[in-house]
């Protein structure tokens, strides 16, 4: 088992018309053993969104280092950062830790200043990948991809989108024994964020 | 160095409260050259009087309008050799910060990264002010046309339009009487140009004046070819 | 390039507003542990594991010199092991205006390697008082680079463009060793593309038998190459300093049309109610980005 498996998570962002999602799944295992349900791996950041996978310990630093680095910037320069901007920002985080990297997988999902869906994905050294219909991360991607290729329509509206991306998280995580347990939504629109908590299979 | 007898800074308080070196370093711009700006409704003009000590200097290799990125740029009054730094300086941080967010540095921020710069040297030991005062141009990633100037002591002000260096006071006085809210960056030019003539010595010509423009349609900062000054100098005739 | 340094300065400690430069080796023990640790669990009996892998571009890419200047081509996919992870990436990365490269290896380290060479092109032409970069500084900015990471920054390039001296290709490889060259291939799929190349290439090519050649060579690498897939990038810098991106030039794996004539099953149009949910909440955006305001002190986690 790789390390970017130990603690496991599913996390999917996907886009709509000028509006975008990202799911989650809320399980902290180590290895086969759940430790937590309501472990928390999508992150808010203004309008944007971060999916942080991998090593728990890694999301969490991550997390406190993007905020410090994306607070510092909207204090500085007085404006939002865009999800460009922070996608940007992540890939070169990442990207300094090439030969000690943190083992995290990301992905960014958000509203620009026009309201249009961002979606990035990369891996643990910051590659970015670019698309304008879906990414996937974590330990059931390959299940996830399958859910998304079928599922996944261009511009839906908000509530739509909402129950296809729930259908593709929960369906990919009952095949994925590490991650599960629950899920949550968030769905970005250019009024506000909508989120649920989804009731998923607790086995 | 950091221990020895001249580490203290140069810049210290006078009695009065006063930082003289900074006093005399703005006296060290207001004996250079002068250079103005005005920022227009689609662009900003940045304009300076290139005139040099000797008719033997081959003028070409005398460049004073710098620019920084692609959408934004530099002129000085003051000391040649102490603005070369500071274009080198703000240069190399305008590459960074587009390393880093894959986004052009706002001309606001490159303002405030080198007035940083500027500050710094009033207050670090063995080191003098710069002498000399900048103005910038520039257009941010929304097409705001901007025009800021930098002081030595680190201050920074965004103006319409400006003007600094020798005569600076006389061509304030010519720019607050010509300039319009709407003007447009062709009548900025214009402006620019026959204000810069108000107390140039002798005749102004394409080889010793230098203008710069930056326009929010294409968000490009160029520095004006002779060729180019030469048609805006007829066109002021 | 010598920098002015004064120490008295540059020992003032400012605050992290931008990433230092260079790389930073603050997990690497960690790491170590990590491994060691997954080897033993390893060598126990469990599962057999190891560091995570980074997404390699696979990659098929190729470049050559015409009659009036160079042809550069790439495939768009990206793998992450055997999982394709991007489907149509972007290969030839923009150096100057007048030179383009082609980058296969690790995806994170040709695209860092090359956006970092760029910038200090551009520096070094504002340095210069604007002239035109030449192809072959840049060559040697990306091997002096790529040598000094001893191979681990795993870049292997091919570099195109035009200069004073005419049009130049490059090939570079990740551990610094370059080769000027009128016709070239890297990547997984490079000896799919150089079958091609070596049965094609004739000097003094027009654009038009460039283009082809480079397409059919890149498609010689989408289909026989597993690494390598969807569609083909071409990029035409001229000797006259004009240059064409083409991005997907070939398509040959569109998928749109054939998606486009399945009739969806309704059943899987979700509707409204399909999930069951447990709690819902909105909250509006707030406007401005982050003020002191905002910023609040939180609790170490203990």
């Amino acid at each position: 088992m790789s390390i970017l498996e130990y603690n496991g998570a599913a996390i999917i962002a996907m886009t709509g018309k000028d509006c975008v999602a990202i799911a989650c799944d809320t399980r902290l295992g180590a290895q086969a053993q759940t430790v937590s349900c309501d472990f928390k791996k999508v992150f808010q950041f203004g309008k944007t969104f971060v999916g942080l996978a991998g090593l728990a310990s890694d999301v969490q630093t991550m997390n406190s280092l993007l905020k410090f680095r994306k607070n510092l910037y909207e204090l500085r320069e007085e404006r939002e950062m865009t999800p460009r901007v922070l996608s940007n920002l992540l890939s070169n985080l990442l990207y300094e830790k090439r030969f000690g990297p943190y083992f995290i997988e990301p992905v960014v999902a958000g509203l620009d200043d026009d309201n249009k869906p961002f979606l990035s994905g990369m891996d643990l050294i910051g590659a970015p990948v670019y698309t304008d219909d879906f990414v996937v991360t974590g330990t059931a991607t390959a299940n996830m991809y399958g859910m998304c290729e079928t599922l996944y329509k261009k511009d839906m509206e908000p509530e739509e989108l909402f129950e296809t991306l729930s259908q593709a998280l929960l369906s990919s995580v009952d095949r994925d024994a590490l991650s599960g347990w629950g899920a949550t939504v968030h769905i970005v629109t250019k009024d506000g964020v909508m989120t649920r908590e989804l009731k998923g299979r607790m086995d | 160095m950091g221990d020895s007898a001249y580490s203290f800074s140069l810049t210290t308080f006078s009695r009065t409260g006063k930082l003289l070196q900074i006093e005399y370093a703005l006296n060290a711009v207001a004996n250079g050259r002068t250079s103005l700006g005005i920022c227009a409704k689609d662009g900003v003009v940045i304009a300076t009087d290139k005139k040099l000590s000797s008719t033997l200097v081959d003028t070409d290799q005398v460049s004073k309008v710098a620019a920084i990125n692609d959408g934004s740029g530099f002129v000085y009054s003051g000391l040649g050799p102490d603005y070369r730094v500071l274009v080198r300086k703000a240069r190399k941080s305008s590459q960074s910060y587009f390393l880093e967010y894959r986004e052009p540095k706002p001309v606001s921020q490159l303002v405030k990264s080198t007035a940083s710069v500027m500050q710094e040297y009033t207050q670090s030991g063995g080191v003098r002010p710069f002498g000399v005062s900048l103005l910038v141009a520039g257009v941010d990633a929304d097409k705001t046309p901007r025009l800021y100037q930098v002081d030595p002591s680190g201050a920074y002000f965004a103006w319409k339009a400006t003007a600094i260096g020798k005569n600076y006071v006389n061509a304030k006085n010519f720019l607050e009487k010509r300039y319009q809210d709407d003007m447009e960056l062709e009548d900025a030019i214009h402006t620019a140009l026959l204000t810069l003539r108000e107390g140039f010595e002798g005749e102004m010509t394409n080889d010793n004046i230098e203008v710069g423009i930056v326009s929010a349609n294409d968000g490009k900062f160029r520095v004006l070819t002779p060729e180019q000054v030469q048609d805006y100098l007829d066109e002021a005739n | 390039m010598s920098e002015f340094t004064n120490n008295t300065v540059n020992s003032v400690k400012k605050p992290v507003e931008e990433t230092p430069s260079g790389f930073s080796f603050d997990n690497i023990h960690r790491n170590a542990m990590i491994e060691q640790m997954s080897k033993q669990q390893a060598a126990s009996g469990s599962n057999s594991s190891y560091l995570p892998q980074a997404t390699k571009t696979g990659t098929t890419i190729v470049g050559l010199v015409y009659k009036d200047g160079v042809v550069l081509g790439a495939d768009t996919r990206a793998t992450g092991g055997t999982e394709v992870a991007d489907k149509n990436c972007e290969k030839i990365h923009y150096l100057a205006p007048n030179i383009y490269c082609c980058g296969a290896g690790t995806a994170a380290d040709t695209e860092k390697t090359t956006e970092l060479i760029s910038s200090q092109l551009d520096l070094l032409r504002m340095n210069t008082e604007g002239s035109q970069s030449r192809v072959v500084t840049a060559c040697t900015m990306l091997k002096r680079m790529l040598f000094r990471y001893q191979g681990h920054v795993s870049a292997a390039l091919v570099l195109g463009g035009v200069d004073v001296d005419g049009p130049h290709v490059y090939q570079i490889y990740p551990h610094g060793s370059t080769a000027k060259l009128s016709y070239t291939t890297m990547g997984s799929g490079s000896l799919a593309a150089m079958s091609v190349f070596e049965s094609g290439y004739v000097d003094g090519m027009t654009e038009e038998e460039g283009i082809e050649l480079v397409k059919r060579a890149i498609l010689a690498g989408v289909f026989n190459d597993l690494g390598s897939g969807s569609n083909v990038d071409v990029c035409v810098i001229r000797n006259d300093g004009t240059t064409k991106m083409d991005r997907g030039a070939v398509q040959p794996n569109d998928v749109t049309p054939l998606r486009n004539a399945i009739n969806r099953s309704d059943k899987l149009n979700m509707r409204s109610g399909t999930t069951a949910v447990l709690k819902s909440s909105f909250k509006p955006h707030s406007v401005g980005g982050v003020t002191l305001a905002d910023v609040t002190v939180t609790d170490m986690e203990t």
